[in-house]
């Protein structure tokens, strides 16, 4: 590694990576579903409550909430009719693509249905929201521009068999499976979801920016549908590509920022602060009547004026240092690791679980690759046990003798995919001997460099738009005899 | 495995979708490396870009890095405290960071909350016999804190909705109880809402026939300090008791389900 190289070298170096890969795509994964499965939970969590929160007739009222909005401009769909009808229909597009986003499936698109239904939630009556509330609402508009379904993903998984079924499938069903069986459901939910857009638009419900926003948007999938189909090698294509690459790394880049301003916000205040400079700041939360589920432990824990100034400090230390603590792997990851462990108690301790969730899934972005593959890895292991366990027989019984072997590395192929590919296909190729200050800025050392000669350069990362033609083989997923 | 695909991308008119085959020659396969150093990486990103399309790529990131900066500093301008180009530039800021970018991360800073505020509530209603009576007062923040006692979950009606409506009324009145414009108005009817709900559900039957009007109060105590800092703070509440509010039609309305 030349690292005296002159600047000029550096900066073309750099530009080369943010262009031609999504980088981090297993924080940006972990980022999508930590926020999704957050957000997720919180809305079963006030299902019951669902309209006293946000329906029309609640304290907060449609009419209201209308005023509020007609002055700050806040984009809520909710506030595009004050029927219940439609409340409930909004409500369940934010629980269902919240479960998709979740999965991975048709990311690109699902990003983008829950932003609007976050927002749609969240700016309808944000008297009610917190900190955690917040968060979701900021991360789920920089999660649209990520390529956040490139592992972890059923999209991952769709992508992985249709280059199977080109790669070393192709002679006998591949080719067959590919061309009968092409993507219908992107291009039917590109469709339906332009048309609702038209519709929206028409009655004059969208703000001009936000109508520019969701057209780009809804052309941008199009067009990247269209290139993938009619020219694919083209430089076109390559250049949205490249866009997307960037759009990407910098949304990325921004999530991390904001995380960063996060901390700096509350550790730099806190400084400011006579009860965090004398050491009992922790003490009066847990004597607050909405923060202390349990009085019991408060009392017992604010005996102890020692450990209360301890974790008053180190609260402080950690906030105010973390940003900086990026330019050393080693140490981000123990106060990352501390970070993380003080919002779950957090979360148990001040009553506010979907704060922390919240929190922790940000905080998430800044988890080293190696640890998430691990993860990884085990949860594929787990789900191939349980699989086998409860799936092994019948599909014996009902499939081919071939398939009798297959069970298993047809269940792991399923689940691990994106790391089986990424991890031993591809061993770390630009990353070898990375500079030091790279990968802690942008924790995933070049996740898909485009692999020497892999069957697939670019299916991996489920490319932006959901209409995208990969072919769904019927079968080829089999492991070729 | 690439040759065949590549003679079918050549040979063949485009039959039917293949995002992947063709896309090996547009990542270097097929361009030859132009760089002369040993075993150079397939060019990819901008590189593998021709000038053109390059030159668009490069457009891209400008603007794209240009957005990022102006975000990323409007963002730093609206979270950190009144300053020398924040009070200069404090429109423009606003104007890019509301109503969707809006962020408070001063989480129990400068200092935690030091007491507890208390919202509770009362109602006016008419007797059978024609009179008006009011009700006792309701602790409502005292229903939230039992609701949150013991729970793994506490939900933001509980948490949230009262708490922050009392926040909301006092940062857009006066001490004198005057609105300081619509916003004023519209936390004097959201606080008058959430009393008749919850009025409502404590005495329903005195609710059935419509409430007249409420009135709302608030009761501040001093968190005590710990025992070993030696401080002692007055343990006597602090009332503020809100006017009469008439209750309309509409805030008979509302629900909770």
């Amino acid at each position: 590694m030349n690292r005296l190289d002159r600047p000029a070298g550096a900066l073309s170096r750099g530009i080369g990576r943010i262009t031609s890969a999504a980088l981090g795509p297993y924080q940006t994964a972990v980022v999508r579903i930590g926020f999704s499965v957050t957000w997720l939970l919180f809305l079963l969590r006030e299902f019951p409550h669902r309209h006293e929160l946000y329906g029309p007739q609640g304290p907060w009222s449609w009419e209201l909430a209308n005023r509020l909005i007609l002055d700050n401009q806040a984009f809520t769909a909710l506030m595009w009719n004050d029927g219940r009808v439609w409340f409930e229909c909004v409500y369940g597009l934010a629980v269902l693509s919240s479960v998709l986003l979740m999965l991975g499936w048709r990311t690109r698109t699902m990003s983008v249905l829950f932003m609007v239904g976050a927002l749609s939630v969240l700016n309808r009556s944000v008297f009610v929201g917190d900190g955690g509330d917040n968060v979701i609402h900021l991360m789920a508009m920089y999660l649209v521009l990520t390529r956040c379904g490139q592992v972890w993903s059923l999209d991952a998984r769709r992508a992985a068999r249709a280059a199977r079924a080109r790669g070393g499938g192709f002679h006998e069903l591949g080719e067959e499976a590919a061309e009968a069986d092409p993507d219908r459901v992107g291009p039917v939910l590109w469709w339906i979801l332009g048309l609702s857009l038209a519709v929206v638009t028409f009655l004059g419900q969208l703000g001009w920016g936000w109508a520019l926003i969701f057209w780009t948007m809804w052309l941008a999938h199009g067009l990247w549908w269209l290139l993938g189909r009619q020219a694919p090698g083209s430089q076109l294509r390559a250049l949205c590509d490249v866009v997307t690459n960037l759009l990407h790394n910098t949304a990325l880049f921004v999530i991390m920022a904001e995380a960063c301003l996060i901390y700096a916000t509350a550790g730099w205040y806190k400084i400011q602060g006579s009860r965090w400079q004398d050491g009992t700041a922790v003490y009066y939360p847990l004597h607050l009547d909405y923060f202390s589920p349990w009085p019991a432990l408060s009392q017992l824990l604010s005996t102890q004026g020692t450990a209360i100034m301890l974790i008053t400090y180190g609260t402080v230390v950690v906030q105010v240092a973390f940003p900086f603590t990026l330019f050393n792997r080693r140490v981000k990851n123990v106060l990352l690791a501390a970070m993380m462990i003080e919002h779950a108690v957090i979360a148990v301790l001040l009553g506010l679980p979907f704060f922390s969730l919240a929190m922790i899934a940000a905080d998430a972005v800044f988890l080293p690759t190696t640890f998430l593959r691990r993860i990884g890895n085990r949860a594929a292991r787990a789900r191939g046990a349980v699989f086998t366990r409860t799936r092994g027989v019948p599909e014996q019984r009902s499939e081919a003798g071939a398939d009798t072997g297959g069970t298993g590395a047809d269940t792991g192929g399923t689940g691990p995919v994106p790391e089986a590919r990424t991890g031993a296909g591809a061993p770390e190729p630009y990353g070898t001997g990375a500079p030091e200050l790279q990968p802690e800025l942008q924790p995933e050392p070049n996740p898909n460099p485009e692999p020497n000669s892999g069957p697939e350069p670019n299916s991996e990362p489920e490319p932006m738009p959901q209409p995208e033609p990969n072919p769904a083989p019927s079968a080829p997923e089999r492991p070729r005899p | 495995m690439d040759g065949y695909e590549q003679g079918r991308d050549a040979g063949e008119p485009p039959p039917a979708p293949r995002t992947g085959t063709a896309e090996p020659p547009r990542t270097g396969t097929a361009e030859p490396p132009r760089t002369g150093s040993a075993a150079p990486p397939p060019r990819t990103g901008i590189a593998a870009l021709s000038p053109p399309y390059r030159i668009a790529a490069a457009l891209a990131l400008a603007v794209v890095a240009l957005v990022a900066c102006v975000h990323l500093a409007m963002i730093f301008l609206h979270v950190a405290p009144a300053n020398t180009v924040s009070k200069q530039h404090g429109e423009a800021v606003d104007d890019w960071v509301y109503p969707e970018f809006e962020q408070n991360w001063k989480l129990f800073a400068p200092n935690p909350l030091q007491q507890n505020i208390a919202v509770e509530a009362r109602a006016q209603f008419r007797t059978e016999d024609g009179g008006v009576r009011h009700t006792e007062w309701h602790s409502l923040s005292a229903q939230d804190g039992a609701a949150i006692d013991g729970n793994l979950l506490p939900s933001h009606t509980d948490q949230n909705q009262l708490r922050r409506a009392w926040d909301y009324y006092t940062s857009t009145h006066d001490t004198q109880n005057r609105p300081n414009g619509m916003r004023g108005e519209l936390s004097e009817e959201y606080l008058r809402r959430i009393a008749v709900l919850r009025i409502g559900r404590e005495e329903p039957a005195r609710a059935a026939d419509g409430l007249l009007r409420v009135q709302v109060r608030s009761v501040t105590t001093n968190v005590q300090p710990p025992s070993w800092s030696g401080e002692k703070l007055d343990p006597k509440p602090v009332i503020r008791l809100l006017p009469w509010w008439n209750v309309t039609s509409q805030d008979m309305e509302v629900r909770d389900r």
